[in-house]
Protein backbone atom coordinates (compact mmCIF):
# COMPACT_ATOMS: atom_id res chain seq x y z
CA UNK A 1 0.00 0.00 0.00
CA UNK A 2 0.99 3.11 -0.33
CA UNK A 3 0.47 6.42 1.75
CA UNK A 4 1.39 9.21 -0.97
CA UNK A 5 -1.66 7.64 -3.27
CA UNK A 6 -3.68 7.81 -0.25
CA UNK A 7 -2.51 11.30 0.92
CA UNK A 8 -3.05 12.10 -3.20
CA UNK A 9 -6.71 10.87 -3.29
CA UNK A 10 -7.76 12.37 0.13
CA UNK A 11 -6.44 15.69 -1.14
CA UNK A 12 -8.69 15.29 -4.92
CA UNK A 13 -11.52 15.00 -2.72
CA UNK A 14 -10.42 17.99 -1.00
CA UNK A 15 -10.03 20.06 -3.31
CA UNK A 16 -13.08 18.94 -5.07
CA UNK A 17 -15.10 19.52 -2.30
CA UNK A 18 -13.69 23.07 -2.01
CA UNK A 19 -14.38 24.33 -5.49
CA UNK A 20 -17.61 22.69 -5.71
CA UNK A 21 -19.32 22.99 -2.44
CA UNK A 22 -21.25 26.23 -1.56
CA UNK A 23 -22.03 25.76 2.32
CA UNK A 24 -19.23 27.22 4.46
CA UNK A 25 -19.65 24.07 6.94
CA UNK A 26 -18.82 21.69 3.75
CA UNK A 27 -15.68 24.23 2.55
CA UNK A 28 -14.85 23.83 6.53
CA UNK A 29 -14.99 19.71 6.08
CA UNK A 30 -13.25 19.88 3.02
CA UNK A 31 -10.31 22.13 4.51
CA UNK A 32 -9.92 19.55 7.14
CA UNK A 33 -9.78 17.03 4.49
CA UNK A 34 -6.81 18.84 3.00
CA UNK A 35 -4.97 19.14 6.55
CA UNK A 36 -5.25 15.69 6.98
CA UNK A 37 -4.04 14.46 3.54
CA UNK A 38 -1.44 17.11 3.82
CA UNK A 39 -0.22 15.95 8.13
CA UNK A 40 -0.57 12.19 6.73
CA UNK A 41 2.60 12.95 4.61
CA UNK A 42 4.09 13.73 7.71
CA UNK A 43 3.76 10.21 9.79
CA UNK A 44 4.11 8.21 6.87
CA UNK A 45 7.23 10.24 4.93
CA UNK A 46 8.98 9.87 7.91
CA UNK A 47 12.07 7.28 6.71
CA UNK A 48 13.49 10.06 5.12
CA UNK A 49 13.07 12.97 8.08
CA UNK A 50 13.71 10.19 11.16
CA UNK A 51 10.41 9.57 13.07
CA UNK A 52 11.05 11.81 15.92
CA UNK A 53 11.46 14.92 13.75
CA UNK A 54 8.50 13.94 11.20
CA UNK A 55 6.46 13.68 14.27
CA UNK A 56 7.52 17.31 15.62
CA UNK A 57 6.35 18.42 12.26
CA UNK A 58 3.29 17.03 13.14
CA UNK A 59 2.58 18.56 15.97
CA UNK A 60 3.58 21.74 14.52
CA UNK A 61 0.99 21.57 11.38
CA UNK A 62 -2.04 20.12 14.05
CA UNK A 63 -1.28 23.56 15.72
CA UNK A 64 -1.61 25.61 12.34
CA UNK A 65 -4.45 23.10 11.69
CA UNK A 66 -6.42 24.18 14.66
CA UNK A 67 -5.75 27.99 14.37
CA UNK A 68 -6.92 27.73 10.52
CA UNK A 69 -10.36 25.54 12.29
CA UNK A 70 -11.00 28.19 14.53
CA UNK A 71 -11.10 31.18 12.69
CA UNK A 72 -13.17 28.94 9.77
CA UNK A 73 -15.58 28.35 12.70
CA UNK A 74 -16.06 32.03 13.99
CA UNK A 75 -16.96 33.22 10.76
CA UNK A 76 -19.21 30.75 10.40
CA UNK A 77 -20.95 31.39 13.03
CA UNK A 78 -20.74 35.07 12.51
CA UNK A 79 -21.76 35.13 9.01
CA UNK A 80 -24.92 32.83 9.92
CA UNK A 81 -25.54 35.20 12.89
CA UNK A 82 -25.86 38.04 10.29
CA UNK A 83 -27.07 37.07 7.06
CA UNK A 84 -29.04 34.23 8.11
CA UNK A 85 -27.63 31.48 5.52
CA UNK A 86 -24.17 30.05 5.17
CA UNK A 87 -24.34 29.82 1.22
CA UNK A 88 -21.84 31.45 -0.35
CA UNK A 89 -23.97 32.28 -3.23
CA UNK A 90 -26.47 33.53 -0.94
CA UNK A 91 -24.05 35.67 0.63
CA UNK A 92 -22.77 36.79 -2.49
CA UNK A 93 -26.37 37.59 -3.84
CA UNK A 94 -26.93 39.67 -0.36
CA UNK A 95 -23.71 41.78 -0.54
CA UNK A 96 -24.53 42.74 -4.03
CA UNK A 97 -27.95 43.49 -3.44
CA UNK A 98 -26.92 45.52 -0.92
CA UNK A 99 -24.37 47.62 -3.11
CA UNK A 100 -27.53 48.00 -5.71
CA UNK A 101 -29.62 49.76 -2.99
CA UNK A 102 -26.72 52.15 -1.56
CA UNK A 103 -26.47 53.21 -5.08
CA UNK A 104 -29.98 54.03 -5.79
CA UNK A 105 -30.11 55.79 -2.57
CA UNK B 1 -4.26 -6.26 5.14
CA UNK B 2 -5.85 -4.63 7.92
CA UNK B 3 -4.00 -1.08 6.94
CA UNK B 4 -5.65 -1.62 3.22
CA UNK B 5 -9.33 -2.22 4.71
CA UNK B 6 -8.43 1.12 6.79
CA UNK B 7 -7.57 3.36 3.92
CA UNK B 8 -10.82 1.92 1.84
CA UNK B 9 -13.07 3.03 5.05
CA UNK B 10 -10.68 6.46 5.22
CA UNK B 11 -11.77 7.18 1.52
CA UNK B 12 -15.30 6.00 1.82
CA UNK B 13 -15.80 8.29 5.20
CA UNK B 14 -14.01 11.04 2.90
CA UNK B 15 -16.60 10.67 0.65
CA UNK B 16 -19.20 10.65 2.65
CA UNK B 17 -17.96 13.55 4.16
CA UNK B 18 -17.86 15.53 0.66
CA UNK B 19 -20.93 14.29 -0.71
CA UNK B 20 -23.74 13.78 1.91
CA UNK B 21 -26.34 17.34 1.62
CA UNK B 22 -27.01 17.19 5.53
CA UNK B 23 -24.18 19.04 8.00
CA UNK B 24 -24.54 16.35 10.68
CA UNK B 25 -24.40 13.37 8.34
CA UNK B 26 -21.22 15.07 6.88
CA UNK B 27 -19.93 15.50 10.13
CA UNK B 28 -20.30 11.96 11.52
CA UNK B 29 -18.35 10.96 8.01
CA UNK B 30 -15.62 13.40 9.03
CA UNK B 31 -15.38 12.03 12.70
CA UNK B 32 -15.21 8.70 10.50
CA UNK B 33 -12.17 9.91 8.47
CA UNK B 34 -10.63 11.41 12.19
CA UNK B 35 -10.64 8.07 14.11
CA UNK B 36 -9.62 5.78 10.86
CA UNK B 37 -6.66 8.31 10.41
CA UNK B 38 -5.83 7.91 13.92
CA UNK B 39 -5.83 3.91 14.01
CA UNK B 40 -3.70 4.22 10.72
CA UNK B 41 -1.02 5.97 12.33
CA UNK B 42 -1.52 3.98 15.53
CA UNK B 43 -0.59 1.02 13.54
CA UNK B 44 2.66 2.29 11.53
CA UNK B 45 4.15 2.52 14.64
CA UNK B 46 3.54 6.84 15.50
CA UNK B 47 1.69 6.50 18.44
CA UNK B 48 2.48 10.34 19.28
CA UNK B 49 1.05 11.49 15.91
CA UNK B 50 -2.15 8.75 16.54
CA UNK B 51 -3.00 10.52 20.10
CA UNK B 52 -2.92 14.40 18.57
CA UNK B 53 -4.68 13.36 15.78
CA UNK B 54 -7.78 11.45 17.91
CA UNK B 55 -7.30 14.23 20.33
CA UNK B 56 -7.16 17.23 17.42
CA UNK B 57 -10.11 15.64 15.86
CA UNK B 58 -12.10 15.32 19.16
CA UNK B 59 -12.22 18.80 19.56
CA UNK B 60 -12.61 19.85 16.22
CA UNK B 61 -15.89 17.67 15.70
CA UNK B 62 -17.06 18.19 19.03
CA UNK B 63 -17.61 22.40 17.66
CA UNK B 64 -18.39 20.86 14.45
CA UNK B 65 -21.54 18.67 15.49
CA UNK B 66 -22.44 21.90 17.62
CA UNK B 67 -22.14 24.04 14.50
CA UNK B 68 -23.69 21.60 12.34
CA UNK B 69 -26.77 21.04 14.88
CA UNK B 70 -27.24 25.15 15.35
CA UNK B 71 -26.45 25.94 11.40
CA UNK B 72 -28.98 23.21 10.01
CA UNK B 73 -32.69 22.07 9.70
CA UNK B 74 -33.77 19.00 11.07
CA UNK B 75 -31.61 15.78 8.77
CA UNK B 76 -33.19 14.00 6.02
CA UNK B 77 -32.71 10.37 5.57
CA UNK B 78 -30.10 9.62 3.20
CA UNK B 79 -31.53 7.60 -0.04
CA UNK B 80 -30.37 3.75 0.09
CA UNK B 81 -29.12 4.68 -3.05
CA UNK B 82 -27.34 7.61 -3.10
CA UNK B 83 -24.91 5.56 0.22
CA UNK B 84 -24.31 2.77 -1.64
CA UNK B 85 -23.41 4.83 -5.03
CA UNK B 86 -20.86 7.30 -2.33
CA UNK B 87 -19.72 4.20 -0.92
CA UNK B 88 -18.43 2.46 -4.04
CA UNK B 89 -17.03 5.69 -5.05
CA UNK B 90 -15.30 5.66 -2.44
CA UNK B 91 -13.69 1.82 -2.77
CA UNK B 92 -12.66 2.86 -6.63
CA UNK B 93 -11.02 5.82 -5.65
CA UNK B 94 -9.18 3.19 -2.92
CA UNK B 95 -7.65 1.31 -5.33
CA UNK B 96 -5.22 2.71 -6.33
CA UNK B 97 -3.50 3.47 -2.95
CA UNK B 98 -3.36 -0.09 -2.32
CA UNK B 99 -2.17 -1.63 -6.02
CA UNK B 100 -0.15 1.36 -7.02
CA UNK B 101 3.11 2.31 -5.68
CA UNK B 102 4.92 5.84 -6.56
CA UNK B 103 7.72 6.14 -3.33
CA UNK B 104 10.43 3.68 -3.52
CA UNK B 105 11.15 1.67 -0.24
CA UNK B 106 13.55 3.56 1.85
CA UNK B 107 15.01 3.03 5.32
CA UNK B 108 13.24 3.43 8.25
CA UNK B 109 15.69 6.41 10.26
CA UNK B 110 14.80 5.87 13.70
CA UNK B 111 18.10 8.12 14.61
CA UNK B 112 16.06 10.51 16.41
CA UNK B 113 13.51 10.18 19.83
CA UNK B 114 10.34 12.66 19.63
CA UNK B 115 11.05 14.48 22.36
CA UNK B 116 14.23 15.49 21.32
CA UNK B 117 13.46 16.41 17.61
CA UNK B 118 10.44 18.36 19.34
CA UNK B 119 12.62 20.39 21.81
CA UNK B 120 16.14 20.16 20.59
CA UNK B 121 15.53 20.98 17.31
CA UNK B 122 12.31 22.78 16.73
CA UNK B 123 12.05 24.16 19.89
CA UNK B 124 11.14 28.32 18.82
CA UNK B 125 9.01 27.02 16.72
CA UNK B 126 6.99 25.32 18.85
CA UNK B 127 7.16 28.24 21.61
CA UNK B 128 6.46 30.46 18.46
CA UNK B 129 3.10 28.17 17.54
CA UNK B 130 1.86 28.88 20.99
CA UNK B 131 1.80 32.17 20.79
CA UNK B 132 0.34 32.06 17.81
CA UNK B 133 -2.72 29.82 18.97
CA UNK B 134 -2.65 32.20 21.63
CA UNK B 135 -3.66 34.90 19.93
CA UNK B 136 -6.03 33.08 17.64
CA UNK B 137 -7.67 32.34 20.80
CA UNK B 138 -7.69 35.28 21.75
CA UNK B 139 -9.05 36.79 18.47
CA UNK B 140 -11.56 34.50 17.79
CA UNK B 141 -13.11 35.81 21.65
CA UNK B 142 -12.70 39.23 20.62
CA UNK B 143 -14.30 38.47 17.50
CA UNK B 144 -17.31 37.28 18.53
CA UNK B 145 -17.47 39.16 21.96
CA UNK B 146 -17.67 42.46 19.71
CA UNK B 147 -20.11 40.77 17.80
CA UNK B 148 -22.37 39.99 20.62
CA UNK B 149 -21.82 43.71 21.81
CA UNK B 150 -22.89 45.00 18.83
CA UNK B 151 -25.96 42.87 18.57
CA UNK B 152 -27.11 44.23 21.55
Amino acid sequence: MDYVILSLVLLAIGIYGLLTKRDLLKVFVSVELIATAATMNFVMLVPSLGKGLGEAFLVLAFATDTCVSGVILALLVIVHKKYGTSDIGDLVKIEENKKEDEVEA
Amino acid sequence: MILELLSVGLVISACLAIFLDEAVYSVAALAGTFFLTSILYALSGSVFAAVFQFAVGAGTLAILFLSGEMLSETPAKVPQKTLLSLVAVGVLLSLPAIFLSVSGQATVFYGIAFEEALWDLRAIDVVLQGFVIMTVALGIVIILHEKRKGGK
